[in-house]
This record gives structure tokens, sequence and C-alpha cells, in this order.
């Protein structure tokens, strides 16, 4: 006979607002089986729990409901109570008396006969509750980062520098990122390469970081601690070895007109290639799209120039699989393209560019080296116009959020134009200014008072080209909508910054869930903002949500200390919550008929071929075979098996059949 | 099909198969199956357009299974459901040999069941017209008219499990009928215990069935049972992209794609 004990929670009065919590405890304590029964005004508290260790201890409990709050936060905490008088901690079981019940109904006898209704279902459950013990897995204590961004860059270091391994991927020929692109960072000034590129020679030098560039993922298996990634090495067309990085064959490459993406197409590069002077690794790649080889099946000038014979024309792109116990996504973002803003002629009028387009532009090392010069004609502008919000905060434009780094950069845009040409003009258009960060605001004020700039809270209705002037049409808000017209020489557009192409097809491969933009999805939006629904893969950087450098670097070493947490151990343990394949004694060994339903059904594969062989080695058997290590406890498989032949346990058959009849039945 | 006797007689002889399954003369004018283990047995088969049982229910019986290897005078639903049972790992190219019968009723040896796979996508399952018109008569009903129909026509069924025996999908060892702890499905033949009892097949049979009509061939109150199996045919047709057992086939209902229509999953 089961001794159960009931505890039903007041909180507060978040639930006895609405529930008699005294009569849900009355009525329980007369159903067959339960021992003992009370309410309490906070179960979760000290008191509360001791309420409950007591009661095992000197009743002789066998079996504890806990009707208070989903089990969500406090499922733990019951359990670890439980524990402590001895009881095992699958024998305790929680009935939702909050979320379910008491939140969502008003005060009256219908609310509290469902919180009965809710703990009877669970004292009849936990009649058949077994007692179930938690599972060990080992850990691998190698993290997979993708992406060699700041974000990417900083993980790696910050996990290498706990000792442990790290594999960095990137899919461009160098890592850096967005970065590496920008002049000058806000609120400083300071020259984004300059901080940057020492860090990026640390990640190659690095003993525990293996770097693989121009790398993607290719699948994802497993679970945390224990995933299998498999990586495609990009053929690079190139003996990395013998490459010395010269670089002569990217001055004799005769290809030479291709829009060069690091310079965001406003300078030219060759088809062997190193997207730039600083890169890490500094060995140029080939571009087989653009390579003339590759097209006309003649050329191979780089392999006559090549010094050390490092050129591999029939190299083919490599399958890696690597074992890893966590991955770091960092994968970053990219800003709206042409086409988007036809209103403001972008694509059609060659100076309006977008921000990344003027950090090239005011990058020492970019194709004008320094100098503001607009793309048509190379003219130093004199008047230049700044668009905040180009299809941020826009629901018409389905960007309905803030792009959250773009106040900023204009306003550092803004400074450099007129640190760069003195004399200059320069307008910002603007719906808001959001500075807030540390030195954020006096930056945008220096930007306004010391620098000059003309801020004009408005928005821009539309751009056009006039006696070659781009002629700007926007309104003052500040001065009752007064039109405002602006005869300027380039418009720079605050583009919009937006999940990564690709960024779906890559949740799907993790697993992980992403929000309506694409953008990766935190566990939780305060409390776990690096973590993802999936254990064992955490998000750094601009790969979550617009971000700038400051928070991409804390989002980042935030990470770093998770997986470092996660190695710390050497096994980890997982609940018990698993399916089950039954087992019989011979010669049935299973109901389980072997249809193998199960192993297309599962999400997880988790599911193998299992054969039972006899004394002389033939099979005479073959079942299914559920590896506790990698099941979820998801239960698609139990649906699914027509013999009944999986149990998830801690939700069995006979449990799930028990609270449903308990619901049925009178009483 | 004197070909068919002649080739069980060699198959028998040389050892190359243990049993060969085929039709014979029953009692009245039906036709029941035969286990031919000896060359003159074979005598015995026939063939002709009352040979309808469907006989791969027979192929996953441990009482067939342990003569050893077996072959099967298959038609084009037999071929089918063999197909079907291959994916789910029943039988294999060691234990089973297929004696096709064309529609025409021309005898085919396949040497594999790739053969045997290849040879049946050249047909597509279609369902008849008659019974086609009765789902279109169905679907047109409310469904509280829809409701009563099943009541009704269910309300005689003694659950003598014929439809089951008679299934070659339905080789469980283990039916979830006879799952009883806990008893999901009622056994009494009362109204709830029939309709859960058929409903319950109905879906295990979906994107399994090959329409062979053998459950309502095999019901002795000529229950149209097989209608619920062809609608989830037809209803697996339009939200699943159409059904051909396959040997190394995505089973229908078990497998998610990324590039499926609904994006309620991703």
């Amino acid at each position: 006979m089961s001794k159960i004990g009931v505890f039903v929670c007041h909180c507060g009065e978040n639930i006895s607002a609405t529930v008699d919590c005294a009569k849900v405890a009355e009525t329980a304590g007369n159903y067959d089986g339960v021992a003992y029964s009370v309410d309490y005004k906070y179960m979760c508290s000290d008191p509360g729990q001791n309420l409950i260790k007591s009661a095992i201890k000197e009743k002789g409990l066998t079996g504890v409901v806990v009707a208070s709050c989903s089990p969500r936060m406090h499922e733990p905490t019951f359990r670890k109570a439980c524990a402590e008088a001895g009881l095992n901690p699958f024998m305790c079981e929680m009935a939702n008396l909050r979320e379910h019940c008491s939140w969502v109904h008003e005060k009256g006898e219908a609310t509290t006969e469902k919180a009965i209704d809710l703990v009877r279902i669970l004292v009849e459950k936990v009649k058949y509750n077994h007692s179930l013990s938690e599972i060990k897995v080992p850990v691998t204590k190698t993290a997979l980062v993708i992406g060699g961004g700041i974000a990417g860059i900083q993980a790696s270091l910050d996990i290498a520098n706990t000792g442990h391994k790290v594999i960095l991927i990137e899919r461009d020929p160098s890592i850096g990122g967005h970065m590496s692109q920008l002049s000058e960072t806000f609120p400083t000034l300071d020259c984004s390469q300059c901080i940057l590129t020492p860090r990026m020679v640390e990640v190659a030098q690095h003993p525990n970081i293996t770097l693989y560039t121009y790398a993607e993922l290719e699948s994802l298996e497993g679970f945390i601690g224990n995933f299998k990634a498999k990586i495609r090495r990009k053929s690079k067309s190139l003996d990395e070895k013998l490459c010395t990085g010269c670089g002569l064959c990217t001055t004799k490459c005769p290809a030479k007109k291709i829009p060069s993406e690091f310079n965001e197409g406003l300078g030219k590069r060759t088809a062997i290639y190193v997207p730039f002077p600083q890169a890490v690794p500094n060995k140029p790649v080939i571009d087989r799209i653009n390579c003339t080889y590759y097209i006309k099946g003649k050329c191979k000038i780089c392999e006559i120039v090549c010094p050390t014979g490092a050129i591999r024309f029939d190299q083919e792109d490599q399958i890696m699989e690597v074992e890893v116990g966590a991955i770091v996504i960092a994968t970053g973002f990219t800003v709206k393209q042409p086409d988007f803003f036809p209103e403001y002629g972008f694509g059609k009028y060659p100076d309006v560019i977008t921000g990344l387009q003027f950090e090239r532009l005011a990058s020492a090392s970019g194709p004008t080296l320094g100098e503001i010069r607009r793309p048509s004609d190379g003219k130093i502008p004199e008047k230049i116009v700044f668009l905040a919000c180009a299809g941020s905060r826009d629901p018409a434009k389905g960007i309905p959020y803030c792009s959250k780094i773009c106040c900023m950069y204009i306003a550092k845009h803004a400074m450099l134009y007129q640190h760069k040409v003195h004399g200059g003009k320069s307008y910002v258009f603007y719906m808001d200014i959001r500075a807030g960060g540390k030195m954020y605001e006096e930056f945008v004020r220096r930007a306004i008072e010391d620098d000059g700039v003309n801020y004009i809270r408005g928005r821009v209705s539309r751009i056009y080209e006039k006696n070659g002037k781009l002629i700007v049409d926007g309104a003052d808000t500040l001065l009752n909508a007064m039109p405002v017209e602006i005869e300027a020489d380039m418009v720079v557009l605050a583009t919009a910054g937006v999940a990564n192409e690709g960024a779906e097809e890559l949740a799907q491969k993790l697993h992980i869930s992403y929000d309506p933009y694409k953008f990766f999805a935190e566990a939780h939006p305060k409390l776990k903002p690096v973590e993802t629904n999936t254990a064992g893969i955490f998000l750094a950087g601009a790969c979550q949500a617009p971000r700038d450098i400051p928070e991409s670097v804390a989002m980042a070493s935030g990470a770093a200390v998770k997986v470092a947490g996660l190695f710390s151990q050497d096994e980890l343990t997982r609940e018990p919550i698993i399916a089950v394949v039954n087992r019989q004694a011979p010669p049935v060994y299973s109901s389980c008929v072997g249809c193998f339903l199960c192993i297309s059904t599962c999400p997880y594969q988790a599911i193998e071929k299992e054969e039972i062989k006899n004394r002389n080695g033939e099979v005479i058997k073959s079942m299914a075979k559920v590896n506790p290590g990698l099941c979820q406890g998801c239960g698609t498989c139990v649906a699914f098996c027509r013999t009944k032949s999986i149990d998830i346990q801690g939700y069995t058959h006979e449990q799930m059949y028990t609270e449903v009849m308990a619901l049925l039945n009178e009483y | 099909m004197d070909d068919l006797i002649k080739r069980a007689k060699e198959l028998i002889e040389t050892s190359a198969v243990k049993v060969v399954i085929g039709y014979e003369q029953g009692t009245g004018n039906k036709t029941r199956a035969l286990f031919v283990e000896k060359s003159e047995d074979a005598d015995k088969l026939i063939f002709d357009s009352r040979c309808v049982q469907n006989l791969a229910a027979y192929v996953t019986k441990k009482e067939v299974k342990e003569k050893g290897k077996m072959a099967i005078a298959a038609t084009l639903p037999v071929m089918r459901s063999i197909i079907q049972l291959a994916s789910e790992f029943q039988v294999n190219d060691n234990n089973l040999l297929v004696l096709g019968i064309t529609p025409e009723s021309k005898l085919i040896e396949f040497g594999n069941l790739v053969e045997v796979e290849t040879f049946v996508h050249q047909y597509t399952i279609e369902i008849d017209a008659r019974n086609k018109e009765m789902l279109d008569k169905l679907a047109k009903m409310t469904q509280a008219e829809r409701w009563k129909f099943w009541i009704d026509e269910l309300a005689p069924c003694f659950k003598c499990y014929a439809c089951r025996a008679a299934c070659p999908m339905c080789y469980c060892h283990q039916c979830t009928v006879d799952f009883n702890q806990p008893q999901w499905i009622p056994v009494p033949s009362h109204e709830l215990g029939n309709l859960e009892w058929h409903i319950m097949r109905a879906i295990h049979l979906t994107g399994r069935c090959i329409d062979c009509d053998a459950c309502y061939n095999a019901c002795p109150l000529s229950i149209p049972i097989n209608l619920l199996t062809k609608k989830m045919l037809e209803d697996a047709k339009e939200h699943f992209g159409g059904y051909q057992p396959a040997l190394k086939g995505d089973h229908l209902m078990s497998t998610y794609k990324p590039d499926d229509k609904e994006n309620f999953i991703h």
C-alpha cells in the first residue's frame, strides 16, 4: 500500500487567492493511499521543505505530490528535498496549481474543484512511480566555435585559456569578421584593426586552438558533452603547408576586376586572393567562380609564378568529422543590401551607400586609403547626409526591431567625416537617438556640439538625383514636420542589421530555435542570454540579435564560461526520463517486432538495432534499442510504436493511463 | 498455371526453398492457401480470379518462417505487401523468393526484391470506382451522419480479429489490443470498443496499407472496414504526396523532412 504525502502550497496569495487550499488538502487526505496531507503558505521556503522532509521520515512516505507551481522552476527543489529525506527523487511529482489553475481562473468552487482534480491525477500517478537513478554521460572536452568574428575569436581565446581544446571554423578565407572592416570604433575612436589583429594572431598561434578557415558546418549529431560534427573544408585550391604567403600569385592573377567583399564592393580583388593584408591565415584562396582557369579551362598563371608549387587546381572539398562537447555559435549578422530601399535610390545611385561601405571609405586600408571620396567620381563630398533607421523600426519593411548599433556608428561616421573633410557639412536624419552605454551619450553629444553635425529629427521620404546632386526630401518633426530638402553629394544609409543568410538552415542543422527574424533564440531573455534551448550549444554576438563590439565580447566571454563550466566535470548527470524498449523472458525477448519505424521517427538518432544471439552466435531476434545517452525523452517513438513496446521512464503507459482514468472516474 | 507447378516442384526438389506458398481449391467454390513442402503437393496449386487472399500474411508467421526459405506465388497486391514488409525488416532476399504473377496472369520469377520493387513501381495504387464513390459519399455527409454511419456499420462487429489475421501488415506478436497493462483499447465488442479498435487499425496502417482489401474479404459480416484504410490512403496522398511501398523508402508517417510544406515544424 502506498503512503503518499500531499503538500498544497498557497504560493503567498498566488494560489490561495482563487483556490481553497485547505479544502484541496483535506479532500486529498481522504484518497486511498494518502497518508498525510497539508497546506502551507510557501512550500518552497525552508520551513516548507522541512515539512516535506519530516513527513517523509515520520510517516514513512513512499511518494510525494507537491501541489504548487510549474515544475520548471521548483521540481529540482522538491526532488532534492525528497532525496535529502531518503526518498528517491523521482517519487516526487508536482501538480501545477498556479499556472494551470489559480492564475487562469477566477475565485470559485469550480476553480478549487479543478485544483482537486489536478492533485488526484498526480496522487494516482505517483502510485505507479518507480525509483529511478540519474544517467551519467562522459564529456568530450573540446569546444567547437562557429564563426571567426570578434565574438568567435573572444570565445575561442577564453575557452582555450582555460586549458581546453577549441576548434574554430570560419566560412570566409580569413577570420576577423565585420570588425576587421571597420575604420574606427565608438566611443573611443580607436582603430578597429589595431585592436583586433593582435587577437586574430593570438588565435592562429594558440596551442589549444585549431583554426579552419573556408570551412562550414555540414551536419551535427549527438547531444551535450558528446556532439559529432561534420565540417566541410572548402577547397582553397592550395597546399597550405607549401604556401609561404608571399602573395606573388595575387599580383599576377589576370582576373582583377572582381568586387571585393571585404571592401563591400567599393574595391576590386583578384580571383586568387587574400581578403585583406592583415588576414589570418595570410594565405590566398582561389575563388573558383571567378577564376579564369575554372571558367575557361586555361590560365594557371598562379601555378606558374608560385615559387613553392603550392597551387592545387584539383583539390576537392574535405569532410572532416570531429567530436566536441560544446558548441558556441558566433555566426554574426549581415546588413540589408540594395533593392531593399528603392525609395532611397539605393543600387541606382552609386553615391547612396551603406554604413559598412562608409567604414571602408574611412578606413586607412580601404579603397580610398582613408579619404572620404564618393564612389561615382571620386570627389570629396561637401555635403553628406546620414539616414538612421534605414529599414529598422519599420514594420512596413518587416523589421520592427531597432538595429541598435546604428545611432552610435552614425555619430562616429559624421564625426570622422567632419575630422577628415574640413568645412564639410553633415546631416543626420534620426527617429530617436539611442545612445545607452558607457560614454555613448557623451560621444553623440560630442558629434553634435564639438564637431557640428546637424541632427534633424525626422524621416526621409525619398532621395532622387537632380543636376548631379542627391536631393534628400525629409521632414523635421521638431519644427512641426516642416519639410526639409538637402542637396547632398553623398548619402549613407544605416541599413538594418539582419540575420545572416543561411541562419535558418544552420539552426535546423544544430536543432536550435530561432526568432521570427531568424536570429537564434536564447533560452531565456534575461537569465539565460547565452544559452540555447539545446543543452551544450551557446550563443555569442550578433547571431542572437544586433550587438555592438563590447556586447559581443561580453557574450562571448559569458558563453566561454558556460563551456568551461561544462568541461570542469568528467561526467554529466542527466535525468533518467528516457525511452526504454521492454525486455521479456525467452523465447519472446521483447514485444518489439523490429519494424524499426522508430529509428526513422527519432529526431535525435537515439535508436539503434540490437541483435539477440543464441549460444552459437546466430541472430534469433532483431529489436530496437534506445541509447540512453542520446535519448531526450520526447516520446515520439512511444506514440509511434504499434506494439507499445517502448515506455518513457517516469511517464509510462501505465502512469499516463492511470492519470486519465483518475480524471474520468468518479471519486 | 502449369509453369507455377513445374517451378514449385523444381524449387522443392532442389531444396532451393523449403516451402512454396500458393493457392489450392478449398471447400465449396473457395480457394485457400497451400503450403507445398513435398514436390507431389505442388500439383494441387491453382491460380485463377478467385485467388484474392493476400498470401503475404503468411511470410511473417513464425510457423511458416521456421520451415526455412520460402517461395511465394505473388499477385501484384502480394508483391506490394512484400516490399512494405521488407522495408520494415520482416522479410529479405535470404528468406523469400518471389514467384510473381502479373495482372495478365503471367509467371515471372524475380531474382531479388529490388526487381520486385521495380516491377511493382510500374503500377500506381488506385482505389476502385465503386469504393471511390462510397468515399465521396461519406465525405459529403455531415459529421453527425458520418458518425451514425460508422456506429451502425461497426455495431455488429464481434471482434473475431479476422481482419487482423488476414492483413499482411498486422504481423506484430503483441497487437495494441492485446496490450493490457494498461488496456488502452477496450476488448469488449461494445460501441466504444469496436470504434476504438477499427480507428486504431486504420491509423496503424496509414502509410503502410497497400489497399489489397484482405481485411474486408476476411470479415464474416462484410463490414466495409477497408473504407477506413482507403480514406487514409487518400489523405496520405493529399497531405504527404502519395504512397508507394519502397525498400529503402522514407516511411510516410515517421519521416520528417526539412522541406515539409508545413512550416510550423521548423
